[in-house]
């Protein structure tokens, strides 16, 4: 995917944005490798790999309920998908 | 001030950002809007969407700001636009049960079709403020997501009573891009709150924060990291400026879907240990580092407007900045600050150069900035002007 000039989008920031417009933009939003996979058609195995590398960047955190992960995006990752459209 | 009647109006405005939730100008310039017409009387709904730790509703400095959830969800971007917007359209129709709208001010496409549906549903008038434009902003259009947020912004100046710009620039992009006639644009620039800079700050305090030595001399840059913001031309361009300055330090705030590229040319480059990365700023962060630095550089290839130049004259930062839209309107050359070729690295060096190596020139332009930030860059006179926007949009909806 391209935003302007000959640069894509790397596939990292296209998944985040997935995120983002799926709607996991607050812990109570917040949702599991498993539905995340369902909702933007990426492997669960692939989805893990890129929320690892999110996660280290800040851009999505994680909180874990009845022993399970549940992944959201940060305030700095929202910003970071907003900054592709405004 | 009322409308020319005396007359308080109750305006409905639409943001997809709005403060906490910032990504560009367009929040801040809301923000600004929205408080200056509440001082002056108006009854000011700006209707945004949620960002973590805002409440729903709130009402700040007279202005009632609605937070929209969105309930529902989808991969495309796109989709979820259309989507948030239906949620936004729910919202205003519930607030319209007990406020009699005047006018609605949509800003950018992103809240267009709320702000086009809510015209003919309430059979109001429609104003639109364009930012920017998507053929500007991606230098030509690569998907087709481009090609319909261009139709949807040729459809919402299509539907606006009147079309507002803050360039003539940007008047010129809009007359030839969507053939809209001249007389439904209005050029009303951006403001500034320069009273926000009116703080003393310690220096050295604010570089130990952030790891810059205290005789570092700071080349400042504030914005999105995506091409049309230029960034690139500034990291190239550090070679060049720290040779003549080996105690410069390039200082970059903001994030951007173009950050990985960005850090991946300045540790390629030589002198990337002067080159800074610090992310997104809150805005008392930015006011002090602002403060701190020697030199703002914006070094955009696409700008209709440029409220950061603005934000370094309000602060007394000499700004370089790239010779085209809006930036060169707002600067003149050699007098208020330096204009530079956009894309082009050694013309930025030049310019930061030129002033670093001449402090009674950069306090010159220093001067001349503040001067003329006062006079013509007030909130006041920017919201007086949106309002009479506002009262020649009556004439039906």
């Amino acid at each position: 995917m391209y935003r302007g000039g000959s640069m894509p989008i790397s596939d990292e920031i296209y998944f985040l944005c997935m995120l983002h417009n799926i709607g996991m933009t607050a812990p109570e939003k917040s949702l599991t490798i498993e539905e995340i996979s369902r909702w933007t058609a990426v492997e669960p195995a692939k989805a893990e790999e890129s929320l690892n590398r999110l996660l280290k960047a800040k851009y999505v955190d994680v909180r874990i309920v009845s022993g399970v992960k549940r992944y959201f995006i940060t305030a700095d990752g929202i910003r970071k998908v907003l900054s592709m459209y405004s | 001030m009322l409308d020319r009647a005396g007359n308080s109006m109750d305006i409905c405005m639409l943001t997809w950002e709005y403060p906490p939730r910032i990504v560009g100008g367009i929040a801040r310039h809301c923000e600004g809007l929205a408080k200056t017409l509440a001082k002056m009387g108006h009854t000011v709904h700006v209707i945004t969407l949620d960002f973590p730790g805002a409440p729903q509703y709130e009402e700040v400095e007279g202005v009632k700001i609605h937070r929209t959830s969105v309930e529902l969800g989808h991969p495309s971007f796109i989709a979820w636009v259309f989507i948030f917007n239906h949620f936004m359209e729910k919202k205003i129709a519930m607030i319209s049960k007990e406020v009699k709208f005047d006018v609605i001010h949509i800003h950018d496409w992103l809240v267009a079709l709320a702000g086009i549906a809510t015209k003919h549903y309430l059979r109001l008038p429609l104003v639109l403020t364009l930012h920017s434009t998507e053929v500007g902003r991606t230098s030509g259009f690569s998907n087709p997501d481009s090609y319909l947020i261009d139709g949807v912004e040729w459809w919402a100046t299509y539907e606006s009573k009147r079309v507002i710009v803050t360039s003539n620039s940007m008047k010129r992009e809009v007359e030839e891009h969507f053939h809209l006639p001249q007389s439904k644009i209005d050029v009303i620039p951006n403001a500034i709150d320069t009273s926000k800079y009116e703080v003393k700050v310690d220096r050295e305090a604010v570089k130990r924060r952030y790891g810059i030595a205290p005789d570092e001399r700071i080349v400042l840059f504030v914005g999105r990291l995506v091409p049309q913001k230029g960034v690139e031309y500034l990291i190239k361009a550090t070679s060049k400026i720290v040779n003549s300055h080996p105690n410069a330090r390039i200082v970059i705030v903001g994030d951007g879907w173009m950050k990985d590229h960005l850090w991946n040319l300045t540790i390629s480059s030589e002198h990337k240990h002067k080159i800074s990365f610090l992310g997104f700023l809150s805005d008392s962060e930015l006011v002090e580092l602002t403060l701190s630095s020697d030199v703002l550089v914006v070094p955009s290839v696409y700008e209709p407007f440029g409220i950061v130049a603005l934000e370094g004259m309000a602060a007394g930062v000499p700004i370089v900045a790239s010779n085209i839209g809006g930036l060169a309107e707002i600067i003149e050359h050699d007098k208020t600050g330096v204009l530079v070729y956009a894309g082009d690295p050694n013309s930025i060096a030049w310019g930061v150069n030129r002033i670093l190596s001449d402090s009674k020139y950069a306090s010159w332009l220093v001067e001349n900035a503040k001067r003329k930030v006062r006079e013509v860059y007030s909130w006041d006179a920017v919201a007086r002007r949106t309002a009479e926007v506002y009262e020649k949009s009556y004439g039906g909806a």
